[in-house]
């Protein structure tokens, strides 16, 4: 059964058993924690402009490989115009991931461990399009934390019942699911 | 009709500095580098939605990602690449700039 469906102008339906939407909702909360960490909070009432323009201090490349990829160099053979595009850009890009994630963990809503009735929404085009992208980051998060390298996808199709990496595996493939099949609706 | 009397001395004349070029703009390109993580149809999805490029060009782009290691998705000046470069992090590629010619 998908998850998704299509609706008028852009929009998707989406239905989630309780289980699964708890488990996004959490993966989508952790994702917020890890683009935050070390980050200055943005407050209610803090100017957002000031914020935007916030090119205060240097960054370094993140040490966290997940972090590493979701804020990748922009640059390959130059350190001095990647420091300054980091420097420039990071901030922004992280609070576009964390707002991505928000806007999953938000239609989600509040899920206890007792609920038995499906959770049920509608996404915008717009809403749509940061479900794609968090789904995305949150299967390069795994990725790195898996340490899924190009050209070994036959083991890791191969990995025995008893491997300790497979519940993490199992949940990088079904975000994939996910992420194909609504791929397949917007497209639409 | 003016009347080319005498042709300046190329050796006296000022030399500008040429390392960024003074007619030819050299423009800069956005790259997308292949990885093992993102599906080909999400990758073909982010160069229409992005770039509004049609589907079989999307398409074209995302194989020779795949099938090459990398492809030029986009160029233009500096400040654009840096836009473009910016937004396929926001979807979630690996992407980066460089001047055309490097």
């Amino acid at each position: 059964m998908s998850h998704f469906k299509s609706r008028r102008k852009g929009g998707v339906y989406v239905e989630f058993p309780p289980h699964a939407a708890g488990l996004l909702g959490n993966l989508a909360r952790q994702l917020i924690e890890l683009l935050s960490e070390g980050e200055p909070r943005q407050r209610v009432g803090d100017d957002p402009l000031e914020a935007l323009l916030d090119f205060g201090s240097a960054r370094e490349r993140p040490d966290d490989p997940a972090l590493q990829r979701l804020l990748p160099d922009a640059h390959r053979d130059d350190e001095e115009a990647t420091a300054e595009f980091r420097r420039f850009t990071e901030g922004a890009l992280r609070q576009s991931k964390i707002h991505d994630a928000t806007v999953v963990v938000v239609c989600l809503g509040e899920i206890s461990e007792s609920d038995m009735e499906d959770v049920e929404f509608e996404l915008d085009a717009v809403q749509a399009r940061c479900w794609l992208r968090c789904l995305t980051d949150l299967r390069l998060a795994l990725a790195a934390r898996l340490d899924i390298q190009v050209g070994d996808e036959d083991a890791w199709q191969n990995l025995s019942d008893d491997d300790e990496r497979l519940p993490l595996f199992e949940i990088y493939g079904w975000l994939g699911y996910l992420l194909e099949s609504l791929i397949d609706v917007v497209r639409h | 009709m003016a009347d080319v009397t005498s042709a300046p001395d190329a050796a006296t004349l000022e030399r500008p500095d040429t390392e960024e070029g003074v007619l030819l703009d050299v423009p800069w390109i956005t790259l997308v580098w292949d990885d093992p993580v993102n599906l080909m149809s999400y990758v073909t999805f982010v160069f229409v939605d992005y770039f509004h490029y049609s589907k079989s060009k999307a398409q074209r782009l995302m194989m020779q990602v795949h099938g090459e290691g990398k492809a030029v998705v986009s160029s233009g000046s500096r400040e654009e690449m840096e836009r473009d470069v910016q937004a396929m992090h926001s979807y979630g590629l690996w992407a980066t700039l460089q001047k055309s010619d490097a």
